[in-house]
């Protein structure tokens, strides 16, 4: 069982670290994504190791401050560049993580692979550079003189989670698609991937003890308590997800329809409302 | 008020498009397959065993792919290729073999582990070269794909009589470009959610990525509008869609701002294959995810018969 005090001092040494490296961002436009909606560009910056990660960066046209809106990574080697509906409206930032597409100079992600890489000690867990990805990607957002402090949201899976309890600002707070959440119960459910990399890990030799141990860290419920944000976390069974829930300060839940063009409609007409813009559509009706 | 059953979707058919297609796959088959197969002890289970696998196609590539059989069950079995969608990586197929199929989960060039020589990047694939039809991009991917069913072919533990494809998104669109050469290899193709159908319409449809990627293209090439035209109409599964012989179960969302509605039932016309379609109101991309998948499981069942009958999904 891992102890508040271990999980604390894991973090704050995570902190210290990322504190003691100079993010040293590099801005590039992009001229084929920028229109009169909004000035796009590409962006890299350092994390720990030190490690130069990447991400798409859009300014909306206009008179700001904006909303701003971080997209944290998905499970998977490509993030999709921020749609132009979201590019219309918020400062929006994607980043992508150490081993992704972009940030894959000197390490390239394997999947299946990526969940395990590292995982038999928390210390060198592939897992604590990407979340120092996702704290870098939040500090150089929040830095931007377009960006409205008063409106900053963060979406995302598990990372989002991390992202918003280890750095205050965040306003809203989109949760979906949760990896690492009762990730060893969840693992023993289905053969499917990605959790079957845990299943693959152990059969390869490893221990549920230190497995266990290793995620536990970054389980989204160990992080829920210090996330300050309004939060909506999408989920698919209620039940199991309740003690997620409750365990955030302000959460509020949306129970998957399955519907996806009506779910995805849902999310952001909640994030539109709280930040002060129109929701959109993707599906165009016009 | 959008109407995609009743749109019209535009595309020219080359009138070379057969010979292109023909000495693209005469090319690859200057190549021997020569597959190679690693049993994964650590990646198998008590139902299914896992390989790695490689296997040369056009230009002399390695392919990288995972192939996996039930554990339990005697040979021959029914045989899957999946394939996979245009940001995600080939997960291994366990799910699949579970149901008693061999299942091989292609990587086409670029994927991660398919990508030491050609390496387009995310988003990039689908504007490699695409003012060319004789170097875009997707010619040698579409090609690998035909050749994860050779390398089925070629497999003494697989009835050739029943092998079928299975995909969504891109790998609905190269379930149906695949199933078209190689009409006589292919006994079922399983498409959601057909992506390159109509890829001239579709970046017009919607501003959704991978399609917006061909948006950012013209927008910073505008007079190659009609060369980007010309090429796609080669990689058109529009125009692969009457040569498909196999039964084929299409699935669409009728709000998918990925791959609209509207290029779906143009597939669906242009099809002369028995057809089955699926629709599903208020969803998008997923169409119909994941209920839909138990359609798949039995449509594919019906067709190719396999040994196990529990249900994955």
């Amino acid at each position: 069982m891992l102890s508040d005090l271990d999980f604390d001092s894991y973090w704050a040494a995570v902190d210290a670290e990322l504190a003691a490296v100079p993010a040293r961002p590099v801005l590039d436009l992009v001229p084929e994504r920028t229109t009169d909606e909004s000035t796009s560009f590409t962006v890299r910056l350092t994390s720990i190791g030190p490690y130069r990660i990447f991400g798409h960066l859009s300014i909306p046209t206009g008179d700001g401050p904006f909303p701003a809106l971080l997209h944290t990574p998905r499970y998977g080697s490509v993030n999709h560049i921020p749609h132009p509906n979201d590019r219309s409206r918020y400062v929006v930032f994607a980043v992508m993580h150490r081993g992704q597409r972009r940030a894959d100079e000197a390490f390239s992600a394997a999947y299946p692979g990526l969940l395990t890489t590292g995982i038999d000690d928390p210390a060198s867990y592939n897992y604590r550079g990407i979340a120092a990805d996702c704290l870098r990607a939040a500090e150089f957002m929040m830095s931007l003189s377009e960006v409205d402090p008063a409106r900053i949201a963060v979406s995302g899976d598990d990372l989002a989670v991390l992202t918003a309890a280890r750095r205050s600002g965040f306003t809203a707070v989109r949760v979906s698609e949760l990896l690492f959440y009762r990730a060893m119960e969840a693992r023993l459910t289905s053969s499917l991937y990605p959790l079957e990399e845990l299943n693959d890990h152990l059969r390869a030799g490893s221990s549920a003890e230190i497995v266990g141990n290793t995620v536990a860290y970054f389980d989204p419920f160990r992080h829920a308590s210090a996330v300050a944000g309004r939060t909506l976390v999408a989920v698919d069974d209620l039940e199991w997800s309740a003690p997620l829930i409750q365990a955030f300060p302000a959460a509020g839940v949306y129970k998957l329809t399955h519907l996806d063009g009506t779910d995805s409609e849902f999310l952001d007409a909640w994030l539109a409302e709280l930040s002060g813009v129109s929701p959109m559509t993707r599906f165009l009706v016009g | 008020m959008r109407k995609p059953e009743d749109a019209t979707v535009e595309i020219e058919l080359p009138a070379d498009f057969d010979d292109f297609w023909a000495a693209g796959l005469a090319e690859c088959a200057l190549y021997p397959l020569d597959p190679v197969f690693t049993e994964m002890p650590s990646l198998s289970t008590d139902k299914v065993i896992v390989y790695d696998l490689h296997y040369t196609s056009y230009g002399g590539l390695r392919i990288a792919g995972w192939y996996t059989v039930p554990r339990d069950l005697t040979p021959p079995y029914p045989a899957l290729v999946t394939i996979p969608g245009y940001i995600s990586e080939p997960t291994i197929p366990k799910e699949w073999a579970e149901l008693g199929y061999a299942a091989l989960a292609v990587a086409p060039r670029g994927k991660l582990r398919s990508n030491s020589v050609f390496n387009p990047g995310y988003p990039g694939l689908l504007t490699h070269n695409i003012v060319d039809h004789n170097t875009y991009g997707y010619r040698g991917f579409y090609l690998d794909v035909v050749r994860a069913v050779d390398v089925l072919l070629d497999r003494p533990d697989v009835d050739n009589a029943r092998i079928g494809l299975q995909g969504s998104s891109q790998g609905g669109g190269l379930g149906i470009t695949t199933a078209a050469l190689r009409p006589d290899a292919i006994a079922c193709v399983a498409a959601g959610a057909p992506y390159l159908c109509g890829i001239m319409t579709a970046p017009t449809l919607t501003r959704s990525y991978p399609y917006e990627e061909i948006n950012e293209y013209l927008r910073l090439h505008p007079k190659d509008v009609d060369r980007v035209r010309e090429s796609v109409a080669y990689y058109d599964g529009l125009n692969f869609a009457p040569k498909v012989q196999a039964p084929t179960l299409l699935y669409l969302g009728l709000e998918d701002d990925v791959c609209p509605p509207e290029t779906g039932f143009a597939l669906h016309r242009a099809l002369t294959c028995e057809t089955t379609l699926h629709t599903f109101p208020h969803c998008a991309h997923h169409a119909g995810l994941p209920g839909v998948l138990r359609i798949v499981e039995d449509f594919l069942a019906e067709h190719l018969v396999p040994g196990a009958v529990n249900h994955a999904f």
